[in-house]
Formats: C-alpha cells, structure tokens, sequence
C-alpha cells in the first residue's frame, strides 16, 4: 500500500476516534446533593460521579480556613467560611471530566487543592487511549511498510 | 530534509557574533534574576502574589518547557544569568578578553565528576521538596541565591562554566532534551578544523574565550553539551562554526550509550508521571506527604519516590529487554533504547506544564503590577482576578502532546533498535503503558 | 581598559545596584500589618498607636489566608484582609481608651485569638459612667451549674403563648426578662390555672416579645459570623471546630501539668433544653462577655456592644422557642 494512502487512511481514523460522536445512554436526570468538606489542602470526597443532566447541588463546609470551590470547564464557584455552609447548585450539561478546585487562597499547596469530578462517562480519556493505540499500529505499519 | 544554515544570513551572523546584543540581554535577565531572590526574600509569603513564585515556576517554566527547550534545545542556556557574575570574575571583563587575565585556579574539574551524575543528583534533591519550593517563595529566593553564589563559587575554583556544564539541576535535563531540538550548532567543514593551529575555539584567543562548555566544537555531533554561548563563533578564525536549522531530534539517530543521560531519562520520565499524580490529582494524602518534608509521611513518599525513579521504571524497561540475544551488552542496549524516552519524557512535561500553567497564567498580570505583593499597581493590574486560561484547548492539547510524544518515541525506539539489531516492540509497548497512565493522570 | 568594557561595566553594575536597592528601598517605606493565622504568630505588629481625633492610616496585608480586620465596641463595617494583596483602612478615633482589633473571618481553631490592640491617646472628654455588667449586679456564678429541672415536651409555641397572655401576673419589662431565666418565668406562673405546656408557651411569647425582627436577624448573622464554627450552624453543639475542641480536652486532661487551666470542652449544644432553659439572658450574657476561662469558649466583651450581645443572645434561644414568622 502506499505509505501516503496509509498515512490518510490512518489520520481518518484518527478523526473518528476523536470525533465521531457516541451514543449517549439514556439515563433519566436527577437532583443530586454532596457535602463536600474543604480543609487545607483537600476536599473530602474528593472525586464525585453524576450523571449528565443531573441537578447537582454541592453543600460546601470549610472545616479550617475559608476555602473557595471552582469547577474548571462550568466556569462556576463558591467560595465558604467555617461555620457557613454554602451551596452550589447547576445542571451538569457537559459531559466528562472536570477538575474542581480551590480559587480562594488558603495557605501554600492552594493552588494544587484539586478534586475531580465525572459526569457520565471521561469519553475523552478514551477517545485519548483510542488514539494512543491507533498510533501504535500506525508507527509499526509504517515500518512494515518500508521494510 | 536537509539542514537550513541560519548564519548563512548576514543580520543573524551579525547579531549572534557582537556581544552587545548578548550583554543587553544578559543585564536583563540577571536584574529580572536578582530581582526574583529579592522578592522572595522580603515579598509577601503567598506564592500567587509573589514575583519570585509567579515568574520562575510559572512564567519562566512555562517558556522553558512549552517554548525554549522544545524548539531552541539549549536555547535558555543562551541567556542564563547564574553563571555571568562567576564568569565576569572569572574573566576579568564582562565583554572581550582584556590583556590582563585575572589569576584564578582555573582547575579542570576532577574526571570522576565529569558527567550528569550530579546534575540528577541535584534535580532529584529539588524535586523531592518541589511543593514546597513551588510555593514558598522565601524557599525559591533561597534557592536561587544558593545557585548564584554556587556558580560564582566554582567559576573563582574551576575552569570555564563548572556548574553550568556539571552541577544546575535545570542544566541536566535541557541538556537531553536539546537532542530532539531543530536547531544546532556545529562546524560546517571537518577538514578546516583538522589543519587549524592551536584550535582557538577550545583554547580561546584575542577575540574570545575558549567554550565555557568544555566542549571541542570541532567534535560536537550532539546539543546535548553545548550551551549556545555564540563565543566559539567570535573565536574561530576560518568562520568555520554554524547556527542550523534542521529536523526535529536529528541528534537521536544516534543514541548516546552513557548510563547517567539514560537515568536522566528515567529520572525526567518519572517525575512528570508522580508530578501528575501528587500535584494534580484528587489524592490529598499524596499532597500532604509530599509537603511536610522532613515528616514520616514525607519519608515514605522520598522512598516511593526514587524507587518508581530508580528500580521500577528502568527494572520493568529491563525486563522488557533482558532475552535479546545480542553482541551487545545489556547495558549498552539499556542505554541506547532508553533515548526513546527523551522525546517521551519532553512530551510528558510538556502536557504536565500546560495544565498548571493555563490555570495560573492569570497570576503573571497581577504579580507584574504588585511584584512584592506591598499593595502597588504599577500598571494598573494589580487587581486581575484568577481566571484559569483557554480551558476548553487543555485536554485536547494534553492529548496531542502525549500522543504526538508516543508516536515521536515510538520512532525513536525503532531507530535505537535498528542501530543495535533488536526488536523495538518492548519498548514501544512500555512507551504505551506509561502513556496511558499519564492519559488517565491527566484527564 | 576599553570604553566599551567600562561602559558595559557600568551598566551591569547599575542593573545589580537598581536590583537589589529599589525593592529594599520601597519594602522599607512600605509599613504594613501583617495577618497570619493565631497559629503562626496573629498580627504582627499586635499593638498600635494612635491619637484622639487624627485619622490612623492602616495598611494589612495577609501572609497565608483569608483574613479579616475590624475594630470592637466601633460602629465600623469589617474589611477583608486578603493574601498577598494589601487593604487601605483609616480610622478616627473619638475618645482615648484601649481598643481591640480582631480577625473577621475563621481561619483555623484559634481564629478568636487573633487579636490586638490599638491604644488612642488624648485627654478624655467627659468621663464616662462605667456600667457593670447585669450578671455581676445580679451576683450570678457563671460557672456553677443551671440546669432547668423541668423541661417542656415540645418546643413551646410564641403563637400559643400570645393567645394566653392576658391577665397575666409577670413584668413584661426588658428588666424582668433579662433578670430571670425561662424556667424562672415558668416557675412564677405557676400560681395560674394554666397548664405546664401552656405556661411554656407563655414564656416563648415573652421571650419573644423582647425580640424584633431586626435584632433577631442581627442576632442570626452575629451567631453565623462569630459562633456556629463551633456551636453548629444548627446550634447543636456540632461546628467544623467541635472535634477538634473536644479531642484537645481529652488530651489536655490527661496530663497532670496545666490540666487546672487548659480544661477545652465540647462546644455548648443550644438546642438542649436543660441547659438553655435553665440559663437567664443575664448569665448568657456573662458567658459571652467573660468567656470561657480556658474551655475555648472565647470572650467578646472588647469586641461586641452590648446591643450586639442582648440581639445574639434573643437568637440563641430562638432553638428553644417556636417563634412567630420566620428569622431572615
């Protein structure tokens, strides 16, 4: 085979991997609550799992300083003061896999205060694994090829 | 393709051989530098708003891992100020060579410690206390001071650039990676550099000094020692010496067999993996065990650290290359099929970087108006509020750099393996795992 | 030595100077109060001069988290002190006097402790009549035991309680309420025909008639702010800090040595009725003033005015009593 035609044939078949739109299981929608505790430097829990299209409500307590919590991707926050809960309420529209993290100074390790948040499935880091994969096959085609 | 010869062009010629262009820059950074130890002496304690935190770990890491090493190898080596006020004294000028040479020992440094062991010695010593020191700013204004007066140390003891070349964490693992850079320096034409007398652009001259890299550039086939200094171009009397252009890790087609740059490899390798893991992860007990240095806890994660560095990432590379049946030794195949990892490890840093920089970056505007966090605002952008950048571009960024470094090393692997008549299969099969780990690290 | 290597020279060594120089040069004219947590050492300075009547130019700037800043017994809004960023605050002082600055938002246990003093010089206007406070007219003991012996079965009503109210033998004045506590009001109904559930809910509709809306919000915000770190923010006794209070008790009993003054305890839990219902407006007022003699309890009488107090005081028992409406 042409190593050009190959080469095409193999970024196609990357393009799918990484684009080709999966079908996305019909799960009914609910209304979800966390509490999630904030402490220096941690969240607790800290990875959470919702659905897409849940209405998710995070009950944010600071159990020592004032902590603040952003979702990266939602672009939303709240920020707490020990002693007041605060709560953050959305519908988890995206799908995948989003860092939450502090966006309120809390002393030296805040900027690595991260929990991680599923809503579905992280079809990203499959698509990714996918895509690993295919360039394996790829490279070791290609040297088939010349051989 | 073919190498572009740069300096072939008059204005770039120009403009690497005159030291006033260099110098400018040179003062720059060296303020910038002085400036960093200052504020994180007596700047506020909140890394966010401290110039030291903001502009080495964020801003300066940034341009060096996504920009610099990438794409001009040893290019920061260019313009580093650690090794200019050691080198001045050294010299006894700060531009060409004055007639009188100041009297310094100028040793050569002792032949046991001729190689990177020290360097990863001495970046595994950061790296274990990295939270820390990414943080604290009186900790990094500490650091970068020990790294000054260390350079201006060795420069009063030893020839030529000894911490540069021998001791700077940051030195050795630019160094491996300017071997997948697109730029190089070499000679054009061996045969000149074998008739020339008394080979100034080692030994120095009237118009310069010898390589501070102690490197024989008439020799150099690899970046990987040379430090871009430009002198050897000011020195060589055939204008033999050229700046070129050429294809990404050219240098890799001919794999080092040298045990201290393949554990460099493991080492750079390793760390960005833990990195992922420790600093970016959701696990707080990691964060807290990797933060209380001196602690129990803190002792545990040392261990696991240098284990994962030092028995279990090469032990499972060995494995996958113990039954070759080969002339060469297990040890030369070890050494010259790990620089399969280099492009790897690169890549690894690259999508690591790119997530903690993207969240930061906001913190650069601010510190450039309240560099010392004293309640300024010199241009007016004190007040930016944290926004993490670009967002949406993070995941798949993360995703093409370590795809693109899997494939790179995959490349590489089958090269090495061509060169030393073995299956490169195991390698690129451990290149996937430690590439789907970090994929799951990550995203 | 050529011109260009003096010149060059020059320029280096200027760049080192400017450097090093500039930022010395402004850190040092730069004075700042420093917040850290209690942990890491509070205010530093802690103790600050001032004179009556010129206006005193803050700047405070957080070392490590968020902090807040503001002056006791002064009508003053509290100003955030963030980290790594600097508050501008001027303050003008009418009377000379000790006054406290405290931290106004929790940043660990001993978030209370946080404190320091501004000392205003300057003659004294007119002087000022001391009012002792209520528990010490009344000879209270603040720290002996005030069970109520008797307590309601529910949660006595307000509404109820007004339904009853006509006729009834007890002061509806400010005096009598803060002088006695429920179970007192209880007892002196007694010579009424009503029964036990109904005089309970007579004595809500007191308490509550001692009470606005306004200082009943105030009293809310107060406990939200100041308390329910470590009394809950439902009252229980249950704050992020309670554990914590607790476990540093338990080991502080079981040494011999400072066991006399280091007795922390478990926060207070408002919601029991024994303890609440047995305890007058005067007496709580005491604790808070006071504080709580090594328990942990802090003391706020340089912090709050006394208005603040009686309105924190009306919320507390606002977990005891059914109240008309609801508390914004």
């Amino acid at each position: 085979m042409n190593p050009r035609f190959s080469l095409l044939l193999f970024v196609m078949a990357g393009l799918v991997v990484a684009f080709a739109p999966l079908p996305v299981p019909a799960i009914a929608p609910q209304a979800r609550t966390f509490r999630v505790d904030a402490r220096q430097y941690a969240y607790s829990p800290s990875e959470l799992k919702v659905n897409a299209g849940d209405t998710v409500t995070l009950q944010l307590v600071s159990t020592d300083v004032v902590h603040g919590l952003y979702v990266d991707g939602y672009d939303i926050s709240v920020e707490a003061d020990p002693g007041q809960t605060v709560t953050l309420t959305f519908t988890a529209d995206k799908p995948g896999s989003f860092r939450f993290r502090c966006n309120v100074t809390c002393g030296a390790m805040h900027p690595f205060m991260i929990g991680k948040m599923t809503v579905g499935t992280n079809n990203w880091l499959f698509r990714s694994i996918g895509l690993a994969l295919l360039a394996i096959v790829g490279v070791i085609v290609s040297v088939k090829q010349k051989a | 393709m073919t190498k572009i010869e740069l300096t072939r062009n008059t204005f770039i010629k120009n403009a690497l051989k005159s030291r006033y262009p260099q110098l400018a820059v040179f003062i720059v950074m060296l303020v910038g530098y002085i400036f960093a130890i200052l504020a994180g002496l007596i700047g506020t304690p909140v890394g966010s708003h401290n110039f030291s935190i903001v502009f080495v770990w964020i801003a300066w890491w940034a341009i060096l891992i996504l920009v610099a090493v990438p794409f001009f190898g040893r290019g920061w080596c260019a313009v580093c100020p650690i090794p200019l006020p050691g080198e001045w004294l050294q010299r006894g000028a700060v531009l060409g060579p004055s007639e009188k040479k100041p009297k310094w020992l100028n040793l050569r440094v002792p032949k046991m410690f001729r190689n990177i062991w020290l360097q990863n010695i001495s970046f595994l010593l950061l790296a274990l206390f990295s939270s820390v020191l990414l943080t604290t700013p009186n900790i990094t204004g500490i650091v970068l001071a020990a790294m000054l007066f260390a350079a201006i140390g060795l420069s009063t003891v030893f020839e030529r650039r000894a911490f540069c070349r021998y001791l700077c964490p940051v030195g050795g693992f630019i160094g491996l990676y300017s071997q997948t850079a697109p730029i190089e320096l070499r000679i054009k034409d061996k045969q000149i550099c074998v008739t020339c007398e008394g080979k100034p652009c080692y030994n120095g001259s009237q118009a310069g000094y010898g390589c501070p890299w102690d490197v024989f550039p008439g020799g150099l086939t690899k970046n990987t020692y040379c430090g871009l200094c430009m002198e050897c171009i000011r020195t060589c009397p055939h204008d033999n010496i050229a700046v070129n252009l050429r294809p990404f890790s050219a240098d890799l087609a001919k794999p080092s067999t040298r045990m201290d740059e393949a554990f460099k490899a493991f080492i750079m390798l390793g760390s960005a993996i833990i990195y992922a893991g420790v600093l970016l992860g959701p696990w707080g007990t990691f964060k807290d065990a990797a933060y209380n240095v001196g602690s129990g806890t803190w002792l545990i994660y040392a261990a696991a650290f240098l284990a994962i560095i030092f028995v279990v990432l090469p032990g499972l590379f060995t494995l996958g290359i113990l039954d070759m049946k080969n002339t060469l030794s297990l040890k030369q195949r070890f050494a010259s099929l790990s620089t399969a990892l280099i492009p790897l490890g690169l890549m690894f840093w690259v999508a690591f970087s790119l997530s903690f920089v993207l969240t930061n970056a906001s913190y650069i505007v601010a510190a450039l108006s309240d560099p010392l966090g004293l309640g300024w605002n010199l241009f007016g952008t004190a007040n930016t509020a944290w926004q993490p950048m670009l967002t949406a571009l993070l995941a798949p960024a993360q995703t093409l750099a370590l795809v693109g470094g899997l494939i790179w090393s995959a490349r590489t692997a089958q090269k090495a393996a061509n060169e030393v008549k073995v299956s490169s299969i195991p390698v690129i099969f451990y290149s996937l795992i430690v590439t789907f780990i970090m994929l799951w690290l990550l995203l | 030595m050529n011109r260009s290597e003096l010149l060059s020279r020059f320029f280096v060594i200027t760049g080192i100077i400017l450097a090093i120089g500039a930022p010395l040069v402004f850190w040092t004219r730069t004075p700042l109060i420093h917040a850290r947590m209690a942990e890491n050492g509070g205010w530093n300075p802690d103790v600050i001069q001032a004179e009556v009547g010129k206006p005193l130019q803050l700047k405070i700037t957080s070392d490590d988290v968020v902090h807040g800043f503001a002056v006791g017994q002064m009508d003053m809004q509290s100003v955030d002190v963030l980290p790594g960023k600097v508050t501008d605050i001027t303050l003008t002082f009418d009377k000379p006097g000790i006054y406290t600055f405290f931290c106004t938002r929790w940043c660990g246990l001993n978030h209370w402790r946080m404190r320091g003093t501004i000392e205003v010089s300057g003659s004294p206007s007119d002087p000022e009549p001391s009012t002792v406070p209520l528990y010490v007219s009344l000879n209270l003991d603040l720290d002996a035991p005030h069970d109520s012996p008797i307590v309601p079965n529910e949660k006595p009503s307000a509404i109820s309680g007004q339904l009853l109210e006509t006729n009834l033998p007890i002061d509806p004045s400010a005096e009598y309420y803060r002088s006695h506590s429920p179970y007192q009001v209880f007892t002196d109904l007694s010579t009424t025909s009503l029964t036990e559930p109904q005089r309970w809910d007579v004595v809500a509709y007191l308490w509550q008639s001692n009470a606005t809306s306004e200082s009943l919000a105030n009293g809310k915000q107060l406990y939200a702010q100041n308390c329910a770190a470590c009394h809950g923010e439902n009252g229980a006794g249950d704050g992020v800090f309670a554990d914590e209070l607790a476990a540093a008790g338990e080991s502080s009993m079981q040494t011999m040595e400072g066991a006399m003054d280091m007795m922390m305890q478990s926060p207070v839990d408002f919601t029991d009725p024994r303890r609440m219902l047995g305890a007058s407006p005067a007496l709580l007022q005491g604790k808070i003033l006071r504080g709580g003699m090594g328990t942990g309890m802090p003391m706020w009488g340089s912090i709050f005015t006394e208005e603040q107090i009686w309105d924190l005081i009306e919320y507390l028992y606002s977990f005891q009593f059914q109240y008309q409406g609801a508390i914004q």
